[in-house]
């Protein structure tokens, strides 16, 4: 059954894109981040224009975001004090990202990029858990009961200035930090229509050192509201945001995630990770071979404009 | 002075009806009712669209719109659709440190968004008795397009020739266009095929009879292509009221969420 998606102009298989949602619910319901950074990468495989799949996926992340919030925010999991740090960076890394995106659109470059920093993100992203998992699997296999380190290390950036203390995160760091970090995938956010969960809780985790208990609450209230000033700004300055496309891949998310949880509670977390790792690697790999191999035609045409 | 006033309204009612018969190219003036069998060679060409438009619904994923007409016999038909004009952009990529991305870019202007063409006979045939200069095929039609700035003769070549690779890939410049094909000698019928990512516009759809590689009779006929319904809607808003669909859009997206993630709870 085909749908006409009046922004991308041109019709799709209903059935793909709803499972493109699912596959992007099941991901958010196993790990706890919102499938986008697989979600767009196979919207554009599909034949979605990149600006396009970018901006309505920024879209569906707002719905991913708000349903997650719920169960962090009535359990408590939210720490809205940092929360709101992050959002300050966010607004501002989204807006200036949105910015980017559309001069990069306009000088024709923005394809490119997307690609490009897809491959970088996803691949070290990959490498990072498949090492992980693999080290964890060793270890727990030679040791089971494995000696808890520190509550987290302290390095040179905890020596900055304008130090806030965190409550709910037992936290006493510079507000510059979660600014930067906020800002940093706020600007992902723009370009890649992204929550940036995946990068967002691993950073908050390491690099921050906040409690593994409220990072996924947090961040999901700071990738709601980017996701919405993205949603915005993308479809006051370049119109891209398809409606119907976000609402189907929202559609499908609500039939991946409950399952996508349940499986998350029947596999262990390792193995869990192990199988997340590859996926992220082969969509990386798919992305660099598009950008390595010699295309079927070196033209492509920008968008039409009306002849002066 | 009633006399003249019932004339002219007389002339203005059979004027009037015989527009409303369609664009029926009429034979210049013989003197002869057109119900007279055409013993003088009159040119004559009538013809119609299965749709008057073409309508972009959500359920839209390309259309085929049939003409088809009648003419006086002997003769050849051609049938040409041009999209409306606009600035396109080519953008050429090239291997840079391995990777292929956009590295160069040239505009034409007065692109035709669609363009087909078809015939009764193998055109080239039809063409080279001259058809008066006015039917062009799609090599000549892009010959036209000017280009933005200046460039060697040789790189806008490689330019335009890309430009209809790409729409060839679109199906907005169909090589393959059904023929026009004619029965018992007098009525004829083409497809007109329409890809699902169509320019909108408004559209000429243009039917030539030709003799002796003389165009004797034209008739065109307009084809608006356009959302219509609730994609007409949606983008309607999108273009114009930017700020109030990306609040619909968040507030859409709000709704949906809070929804599937109570529904998700009781499951």
């Amino acid at each position: 059954m085909e749908i006409y998606l009046p922004i991308a102009e041109q019709s799709m298989n209903v059935f793909v894109l709803l499972g493109l949602g699912a596959a992007a619910g099941l991901l958010a319901g196993m790990f706890g981040v919102g499938g986008g950074f697989l979600a767009t990468p196979l919207l554009i495989f599909v034949g979605i224009p990149p600006a396009v799949a970018v901006a309505s996926q920024a879209n569906q992340v707002i719905a991913n975001s708000v349903s997650s919030l719920q169960v962090h925010w009535r359990r408590g999991n939210v720490d809205l004090r940092m929360g709101l740090v992050l959002l300050l960076g966010g607004m501002f890394g989204s807006s200036a990202g949105v910015w980017l995106f559309t001069y990069l659109k306009r000088i024709g470059q923005i394809d490119f990029v997307i690609a490009v920093l897809y491959v970088v993100m996803l691949s070290t992203i990959g490498l990072l858990m498949l090492t992980e998992s693999l080290s964890t699997y060793v270890k727990r296999r030679r040791n089971p009961e494995s000696p808890r380190g520190k509550l987290h290390t302290h390095y040179l950036v905890h020596r900055l200035p304008l130090k806030l203390r965190f409550y709910k995160s037992k936290l006493y760091i510079s507000a510059l930090l979660p600014v930067g970090l906020g800002f940093l995938i706020g600007i992902l956010s723009a370009i890649l229509g992204v929550g940036g969960g995946f990068v967002l809780v691993p950073a908050m985790i390491y690099l921050l050192g906040m409690p593994t208990a409220v990072v996924i609450g947090t961040s999901n209230f700071q990738i709601l509201f980017v996701a919405a000033n993205v949603t915005f700004l993308q479809a006051t300055t370049n119109g891209t945001v398809d409606v119907v496309l976000a609402l189907l891949l929202i559609l499908g998310g609500v039939v991946g995630a409950p399952i996508g949880s349940r499986l998350a509670a029947k596999l262990p977390g390792v193995v869990l990770r192990g199988l997340m790792s590859v996926l992220i690697l082969a969509v990386a790999a798919e992305l660099l071979i598009e950008l390595l191999r010699t295309p079927s035609s070196p033209f492509s045409l920008g968008p039409r404009e009306v002849s002066p | 002075m009633t006399r003249l006033l019932v004339a002219l309204m007389a002339g203005l009612a059979w004027a009037s009806s015989a527009h409303a018969q369609g664009p029926r190219v009429e034979p210049p003036s013989t003197g002869l009712p057109p119900s007279v069998p055409a013993e003088s060679t009159t040119p004559d060409l009538i013809v119609d669209l299965s749709r008057a438009r073409v309508s972009i619904t959500s359920a839209f994923h390309g259309e085929s719109i049939l003409m088809f007409g009648m003419f006086d016999p002997p003769g050849e038909v051609v049938v040409v659709v041009v999209g409306p004009e606009a600035r396109e952009t080519v953008l050429r990529k090239q291997r840079f440190l391995g990777l292929w991305l956009n590295t160069g870019r040239q505009s034409f202007d007065h692109v035709p968004a669609y363009y087909a063409i078809a015939a009764s006979q193998p055109l080239q045939r039809l063409l080279a008795r001259g058809a008066g200069g006015e039917i062009l095929s799609l090599e000549d039609r892009m010959s036209m397009v000017k280009p933005v700035g200046p460039r060697a003769a040789t790189e806008l070549a490689q330019f335009r020739g890309g430009l209809v690779e790409v729409k060839r890939r679109e199906g907005l410049y169909p090589a393959a266009i059904g023929q026009v094909t004619v029965q018992a000698g007098r009525l004829f019928r083409v497809d007109l095929p329409f890809p699902s990512r169509l320019p909108e516009g408004v559209y000429e759809v243009k039917a030539y009879l030709l003799r002796e590689g003389k165009i004797v009779a034209a008739v065109s006929r307009p084809l608006p292509v356009g959302k219509v319904g609730f994609s007409a809607q949606l983008a309607g808003w999108a273009d114009h009221e930017g700020a109030l669909y990306g609040l619909g859009a968040i507030v859409m997206a709000l709704f949906a969420g809070w929804l599937g993630g109570a529904i998700m709870r009781r499951l």
